[in-house]
């Protein structure tokens, strides 16, 4: 309860810095929605060529790509952790982090969060609004909880991901170059896997499970039922990486040696 | 009572050394010449309630990494720590609420936002309550003379303002005891008065126990009666400041200006003086002994001569501790 309300003190004194620099806030909104411009374009592009990518048609994969856009957005916004390692460890602000009373992640994602990313849950439904139209798809009322736990369950996994690899800072003080190579990875699990090799199915769905965060929760949505199973399995996989993650920070703080002043 | 206390506290940090050259740097790729090296080493310690205790020593002596160790960011490699009555590592989030903490080369507060919307943060993640915050800030902000800073952003405070915040920052939960790593670095002399006025009186009104680290040894001369001296990781003293001066210190130096220029013969000669020329009128006289023979000396000096001044120079505290890190301590 506490949490709660202190993660809406931060959020409003967030609110308060972005207001002032309001130009700012519109130009990363505005540049956010190009990026999404330039990645559906390339969908409509491919689209061009051929009607099928593994059994998929444009509209589906269009569907995919906004449900992506979701749980992304809700990661971007709240787990801004790319930079832990120069930020708090490097530069040792996990010093100051570690002298107040509250989780020590937990205040980092107060302190990080960017709540402009938000906008792109908007148009993430825009887009899934756009391809279900298309495709006529019909949706009952208990998929609006599907869809809240789908999404959960993606940022989750999101989420526990980056943390575990931002954990690793607290071992190694070399700089690591993992980070923006998970981005690229994660840019596959929004489109559908069976068009990979094998061995990065593999890879998307259990190791490195991005194709969570797409392909499989979207199926359902999408009633591709011989996928139910792997997007049922989403809420699954995101309390379990968000869990290991947790689990690791917490082992890791107590490995942190703090930066020489 | 005793506030900390810390029984053969140790840490230790595995550093590798690099091999020089490529062939080297090929070579530290697959084996590393680790090595361990003590920070802090066996260090025991009590500090009791409402004391005000100078923690100094060189750069890398290890006072932060004590202090990192006081304030639970860091786990100690062994030894134990009780802190206000709880260990700092294993109670964290409990036991950061009963102290405060001041880096003076790392902020604490918000760098884009309002001085006042920092403590309101603050007050919220330290569940102040509002009755308690006005009471105690009211005082605390009169003090540090804050008052006209706080709807000004951090970013636009000179270092001496955004100290004083720090400092009022860090004490918004009223913690009983306060760590401070260098409070006055790089402050000017009126606000560094200002901070230790405000500390007095803190310590006096609330019986707050403050331990504090700085290389500014006047700091430590206007606040604390009981000093730590470190180094290498070990103590090497512990226990009066006045003590420290009066055993590190073998007699006093004289200065003596004559009027006019004097030769080395018309001075008097003993075992325990020794006398070194300054300027063609002015003599050192370094004197091995007790007031008395100062002031036998003196007198001697005065009678045979005529003077124009005559100083007797007290050894600072920065040249005691000089003195002890270039030749040893003989005490303890």
């Amino acid at each position: 309860m506490f949490n709660i309300s202190l993660f809406f003190q931060y959020a409003s004194q967030y609110l308060k810095t972005r207001l002032t620099y309001r130009v700012d806030t519109a130009i990363e909104i505005l540049s956010d929605l190009l990026f999404q411009a330039v990645n559906l374009i390339f969908i409509l592009i491919v689209f061009r060529h051929t009607s099928f990518l593994g059994g998929w048609n444009r509209d589906e994969i269009i569907f995919i790509y906004g449900f992506f856009l979701v749980p992304y957005a809700l990661f971007t916004s709240f787990f801004n952790i790319w930079d832990f390692n120069d930020r708090y460890i490097v530069k040792g602000e996990m010093d100051r982090v570690l002298t107040r009373p509250v989780h020590s992640l937990f205040q980092i994602i107060m302190e990080r969060m960017e709540l402009e990313s938000l906008f792109g849950v908007i148009t993430g439904l825009v887009i899934m609004g756009y391809a279900s139209v298309n495709q006529g798809l019909t949706f009952a009322w208990y998929d609006v909880l599907i869809f809240m736990l789908m999404v959960i369950g993606g940022a989750f996994i999101y989420a526990g991901i980056f943390i575990s690899i931002a954990t690793i800072g607290f071992w190694s003080d070399s700089r690591t170059d993992i980070m923006p190579m998970m981005y690229n990875i994660s840019n596959y699990g929004r489109y559908p896997v069976n068009i990979y090799n094998k061995v990065i199915q593999f890879v998307l769905t259990w190791i490195l499970p991005f194709a969570f965060v797409g392909v499989y929760p979207a199926s359902y949505f999408l009633n591709k039922e011989e996928w139910y199973g792997y997007a049922f399995f989403t809420p699954v996989m995101g309390i379990l990486f968000f869990g290991v993650a947790i689990l690791l920070w917490n082992v890791g703080v107590k490995k942190y040696r703090g930066a020489g002043n | 009572m005793n506030v900390i206390e810390v029984q053969n506290l140790r840490k230790e940090f595995n550093s590798y050394s690099s091999r020089p050259g490529l062939a080297g740097a090929f070579r530290d790729l697959f084996t590393r010449n680790y090595k361990v090296h003590a920070a802090v080493d066996n260090i025991s310690l009590t500090v009791k309630q409402g004391e005000m205790v100078g923690y100094i020593g060189e750069n890398g002596a290890g006072k932060s990494t004590t202090i990192k160790m006081l304030t639970g960011i860091l786990t100690p490699t062994s030894g134990s720590i009780i802190v206000n009555g709880m260990n700092p590592h294993k109670q964290r989030e409990e036991f950061v609420r009963t102290i405060g903490v001041v880096f003076g080369q790392r902020s604490q507060l918000w760098w884009d936002i309002a001085v006042q919307e920092s403590f309101r943060l603050l007050k919220k993640v330290y569940r102040v309550s509002d009755e308690d915050y006005n009471h105690h800030m009211g005082h605390v902000i009169e003090t540090l003379e804050i008052g006209p800073l706080l709807n000004k952003p951090v970013r636009k405070l000179s270092l001496g303002q955004r100290m004083r915040c720090e400092l009022a920052a860090a004490l918004i939960h009223n913690p009983p005891l306060l760590f401070l790593d260098e409070p006055t670095i790089g402050l000017d002399v009126l606000v560094k008065l200002k901070i230790r006025k405000f500390l007095k009186e803190i310590n006096e009104q609330y019986k707050t126990t403050i331990l504090l680290t700085t290389h500014d040894l006047t700091d430590i001369e206007a606040l604390c009666e009981r000093v730590v001296l470190l180094d290498e990781g070990k103590i090497i003293y512990d226990g009066k400041l006045n003590q420290l001066q009066a055993h590190a210190v073998e007699g006093k130096q004289i200065e003596f200006e004559f009027l006019s220029e004097i030769p080395r013969t018309s001075l008097p000669g003993s075992d325990n003086i020794q006398w070194e020329q300054k300027d063609a009128t002015t003599w050192l006289g370094y004197i091995n002994g007790d007031e008395q023979m100062v002031s036998q000396l003196i007198s001697d000096v005065v009678q045979r001569n005529p003077i124009k001044n005559v100083r007797i120079n007290e050894v600072s505290t920065e040249e005691i501790v000089r003195k002890i890190y270039e030749e040893g301590l003989a005490l303890t």
